[in-house]
């Protein structure tokens, strides 16, 4: 997986029914977090962008790890792995060298933490299947879908449940 | 007049618009005589600006309009149809109501020219004629002569009017069949003329059909240049937007030419910072508004709701012209309108009570509003029935919104502010302008979204003002910015009181840490310190800079309650745009919401009001006694205090503003000198006292190490030695005496659920060492009578002990009445009075007595010092303004006006 699927917003989802041959297909972004793989539909992701300077914000959820500026507008930047539950390799990533997936509605967008971009890839309907009861390390309530790969699994997260605001206490740090 | 220039800019702004409009479809309507629509909306324009220049008394003006609607009328109800005559004169009179309107614009005045009244005549001819036209179906040939006579009838009819020679009846008959809408019609008509008769000699008859002369000619000419367009106002946003980013921009720019101190670059940096800080104002104009907008509604609003109340109100607006921006504007017509309602609901009285009480009938009721440092107050007073703090205590406690021992404890300001509690309704009975009682906290809660205050005033019988405080602008503020662990944060500069920088010494020395908190004493008075780190709820895990570098304390004022924010540094202040901080962040109090910085990282913005708020909730339990439910607000007889403890059971409490200092001391340390205890303390030998000595209190038990409460006063250091500090609290004292009257013991009261006695700081000095107060610069006081009203057990006990104790024979009131009763039948020398009493306060009390007594010496006492006050105080009379605690300089005021008046009266 190159990081070739970096110019995402002039991909056009349009072309799919160009190409609607014998399958239809969806297209996805795709990123990494640790050993896990992402994806989230490609209309809901408005632009991917290098490591921006995050200024933290105390006092906040604890998956909001501060906010960046993105060409004037602030956005709140969501740290993927400490909202999903994936603690295990949470402790020790630096949060600024994190690629940012701007998603969500243009009101106000959010931008998602991901360590690694993948491929923007065209995943064939029939292939994507609901959530399994249970994936290991993360909280299913994120995910909406995933996709059995040859090689690995394809999480597909949840857009809405990522940006609903959350009630959970905030950590004590 | 300001509010009257500016309707009278938009009327000719909108005048405009619409008459080129009026061309157009004029030529339309030759087209499709029968279309009713152009004809309505023609109908409309022309009638808007008879109207507004009736309001506005441009009679020429109105005139024209007034006849030009009269043939529309026509057309519009089908009486006739449009022909090119008809479309010509119409045409015309849109000609010379440009004409008007270009010079209203210049000069302001209508164009003095006979020209016009001219016109207006041939107007109203032609206008009779095709009513003429209408009612007999004349055939073409018989117009003129019909013209003529119609002419004279309507000179005829004006009675001022020179010309006038014979009443024309057929004009009259002509009249009449058009009844009542034409009988109001004709008046304003014959008013016309005859100011036309004014000056214009008498108008040869002319040819029915008027036509164009020459002269009108030159007139309409003097087309009308453009001066206001129509723009949206997402683009003024839009470019507020852009304003923004080019605020920032500069800051930036300002950065790196200060980095690189290239003069060349220094200079164009500095011209261009110029013009980025007026493009800003000006584009700041472009969404400002006066509130005129907004007030001009409740003329008719307050008619309203006076006639459904069956009261009598009238309406007072002042400074309409005061601008601010229009995204306030908006936000703030509800909660005005709301207040209003209350007014006229609940302040203003009936008729009949009005009389009662010796008030006019009719209520007034004014609306004000102006700025004032870099804010726009609002003021809506009226001179109705005041509100009664006991009633709202009674209905709190009702509603139970407080318990009953809250609403003892609140002062008469603060059950003011109960009005704003959610579920609060003050009318007797649910009326349906005032709802069903929502709505005061709502306000309160949307001029606080606004950044703004609320504000209350009331005095029963006399009447109420609430007083709002809102920003200029919500985009752009000054702000200051400081760091605190690595990261910038910006103050708005409104909170802003000023900075203070401490040196490592005096941060050790002058800051005094009391249980959990931290206090500054600046200038004599006790400052809360509130670290912005811990607010952050950052850890101390690095090292804090404080050692080595002092300390930075910004001094915020948050809701009228002053505390100083302890931050790492303090950079600069500079212009920032505000921006919302995204749903996720919202909820968090401290902040207000986020900024961009010249670097293009983003900055906080802090919430003044919400650091203090988050730290008094999150802080001990011990606040719960506090009547702390009320928020902020820096009330009378709200007190710090200091709490402490010798032994495992006695607890005691005094004032802290009282103390200069805290420190620790070994037990080795004491020495017996002349049988009295002292300590080598900062090269003096200062008496230590143990309270045990003086009260019945068990006796001080043996430690290594004692803690000292040290006094300043009279130039002199003493002591208290105690066996624990225990904490420091904010509350309302609310003492009892009785249990423990006695010499030394103020009262007591239950504080953090234990009985804890209030010390009498001074009385127990004065027990150690008689001479310990005896200034040398006082002359010997000869016995006076002191009149002390003073509502608070605590402080009335206070002064009273100290008064006494400087040789005064003291005779206590609990209020302003009784005071009042007391000055009538006793004779005093001098009055001491406190300023928030129930009943009747300081104020008024000094207002009666000096009614009756000029000379008299009257000294106001409060426990804080407010320059507003003051103000008042002085306005009211009083002779002297006193912080009750400084014992010092409440007798020297009350020995010096003594002694000045014991002086006049031997002169």
């Amino acid at each position: 997986m190159s990081e070739t699927g970096q110019n995402l917003p002039a991909l056009e989802k349009g072309n799919n029914v160009a190409d609607i041959r014998a399958v239809e297909t969806s297209q996805f972004v795709t990123f990494y977090f640790g050993k896990h793989f992402f994806g989230l539909p490609i209309d809901e992701v408005i632009e991917i962008n290098k490591a921006l300077d995050i200024t933290p914000v105390p006092l906040a959820p604890g998956y909001v790890s501060g906010v960046i500026n993105l060409r004037g507008q602030i956005l709140t930047a969501i740290d993927l792995a400490t909202r999903i539950g994936l603690n295990s390799s949470g402790d020790d990533h630096g949060t600024d060298s994190l690629n940012n997936v701007i998603m969500g509605n243009r009101e106000e967008p959010v931008s998602l933490l991901v360590e690694r971009i993948g491929d923007v890839m065209s995943i064939p309907l029939e292939k994507i299947e609901s959530v399994p009861d249970m994936i290991h390390g993360i909280e299913t309530k994120y995910v909406s879908q995933v996709c059995k790969l040859d090689d690995q699994l394809l999480i597909i997260l949840d857009s809405n449940a990522l940006e609903e605001l959350d009630d959970r206490k905030r950590p004590s740090s | 007049m300001g509010m009257e220039d500016d309707i009278l800019k938009d009327f000719l702004a909108e005048s405009k618009e619409n008459l080129e409009l009026l061309d157009q479809q004029f030529v339309e309507l030759e087209q499709e005589p029968e279309n009713e629509d152009l004809i309505k909306s023609i109908f409309r324009t022309i009638h808007t600006i008879k109207g507004t220049s009736g309001f506005f008394g441009f009679t020429t003006l109105e005139g024209i309009a007034h006849f030009a609607e009269d043939i529309l009328s026509k057309l519009r109800d089908g009486l006739v149809q449009v022909n090119e005559e008809i479309t010509t004169v119409l045409l015309q009179s849109v000609d010379y109501i440009k004409a008007i309107l270009a010079e209203l614009e210049n000069t302001g005045q209508e164009p003095v020219d006979t020209e016009y009244l001219d016109f207006i005549v041939d107007l109203r001819n032609f206008s009779e004629k095709i009513t003429k036209n209408v009612s007999a179906v004349n055939t073409h040939d018989k117009q003129p002569e019909t013209a003529e006579d119609t002419e004279e009838a309507g000179s005829a009819k004006s009675a001022g009017e020179e010309t006038s020679e014979k009443a024309a009846a057929e004009a009259q008959a002509a009249q009449e069949q058009e009844k009542a809408e034409k009988a109001q019609d004709s008046k304003a008509a014959d008013k016309d003329v005859k100011e036309a008769s004014g000056q214009v000699s008498r108008p040869e008859p002319k040819a029915a059909t008027p036509r164009v002369k020459k002269k009108g000619a030159k007139v309409h000419s003097a087309h009308l240049t453009e001066t206001h367009v129509r723009i949206d106002v997402h683009l003024l946003d839009q470019l507020m937007t852009l304003a923004g980013e080019l605020v920032l921009s500069r800051n930036r720019m300002t950065q790196l030419a200060s980095k690189l101190n290239d003069p060349d670059f220094a200079t164009a940096n500095q011209r261009m910072s110029l013009v980025v800080t007026e493009l800003q104002e000006q584009i700041m104009k472009t969404r400002m508004q006066p509130i005129g907008n907004v007030f001009n509604k409740f003329p008719r609003i307050v008619r309203d709701l006076a006639k459904t109340a069956s009261k009598k109100v009238q309406l007072k607006i002042v400074g309409a012209e005061t601008e601010l921006d229009r995204s306030i504007i908006e936000s703030i017509k509800d909660p005005l309108t709301h207040m209003v309602r209350n007014s006229i609901d609940h302040g203003i009285e009936a008729p009949d009570i009005r009389l009662q009480s010796e008030k006019p009938p009719v209520g007034n009721l004014t609306m004000k509003a102006y700025h004032e440092g870099g804010q726009v107050i609002i003021e809506i007073t009226d001179d109705g029935a005041g509100i009664d703090p006991d009633k709202l205590r009674a209905k709190a406690v009702e509603k139970g919104i407080i318990s009953e021992e809250q609403a003892r404890a609140l002062s008469n300001r603060e059950a003011l502010m109960l009005i704003f509690q959610p579920g609060f309704s003050t009318a007797e009975k649910v009326t349906n302008i005032s709802g069903r009682g929502v709505g005061m906290d709502v306000v309160k809660t949307n001029i606080e979204k606004l950044g703004g205050t609320v504000e209350l005033e009331s005095s029963i019988g006399v009447g109420t003002t609430v007083k709002i405080k809102i920003p200029l602008t919500l985009a752009i503020i000054p702000a200051l910015i400081v760091n605190s662990a690595g990261q910038r944060y910006a103050i708005p500069q409104v909170n802003l009181v000023e900075l203070v920088h401490l040196n490592p010494k005096s941060a050790k020395k002058d800051v005094q840490i009391i249980g959990n908190s931290e206090f500054y004493r600046l200038r004599g008075e006790i400052l809360p310190l509130i670290r912005l780190r811990k607010a952050l709820a950052i850890e101390e895990a690095e090292e804090e800079p404080q050692g080595s570098e002092g300390m930075n304390i910004v001094v915020l004022n948050a809701g009228g309650r002053l505390f100083g924010l302890v931050v790492d540094s303090i950079s600069d202040s500079e212009e920032i745009v505000v921006k919302p901080l995204g749903s996720h962040l919202k909820n968090i109090p401290i902040f207000a919401g986020t900024t961009l910085m010249g670097d293009g990282r983003v900055a906080l913005i802090l919430d003044i009001v919400g650091i203090t708020s988050s730290i008094s909730s999150s802080g001990d339990d011990s606040m719960k006694q506090a009547s702390g439910s009320m928020g902020a607000g820096r009330e009378e007889e709200h007190q710090f205090l200091l709490l402490c403890s010798v032994g495992p059971e006695e607890f005691f409490a005094l004032p802290l503003a009282l103390v200069n200092r805290l420190d620790k001391i070994k037990a080795s340390d004491l020495e017996f000198v002349g049988g009295k205890e002292v300590i080598q303390y900062r090269g003096h030998s200062m008496p230590v006292i143990r309270l045990e000595n003086y009260l019945p209190v068990s006796p001080l038990p043996e430690q290594d190490e004692y803690h000292l409460i040290v006094f300043h006063m009279n130039d002199k250091d003493v002591a208290f030695m105690v066996s624990q500090i225990e904490d420091s609290l904010d509350l309302t004292i609310d003492v009892e005496e009785g249990i423990f009257k006695q010499e030394g013991i103020l009262g007591s009261a239950i504080v953090k659920d234990r009985t804890t006695l209030f010390l009498d700081v001074y009385q127990i000095i004065t027990m150690h060492d008689p001479d310990f107060f005896v200034m040398e610069h006082l002359a010997a006081d000869e016995p006076a009578r002191i009149l002390l009203a003073e509502d608070s057990t605590f402080y009335r006990n206070m002064l009273t002990s100290y008064l006494g104790a400087a040789g005064y024979e003291v005779v206590e009131a609990e209020d302003g009445e009784r005071a009042w009763n007391i000055f009538q039948n006793e004779t005093v020398d001098l009055v001491v009075t406190d300023i928030e009493m129930p009943r009747m306060d300081g104020f008024e009390l000094t207002r009666k007595i000096r009614s009756q007594n000029a000379d008299i010496p009257i000294i106001a006492v409060t426990s804080l010092s407010g320059e507003e006050n003051r103000q008042k105080g002085i306005e009211a009379g009083v002779n002297d303004y006193q912080a009750k605690l400084d014992r010092d300089q409440v007798l020297y005021a009350v020995s010096s006006l003594l002694h000045k008046r014991s002086m006049e009266n031997a002169a």
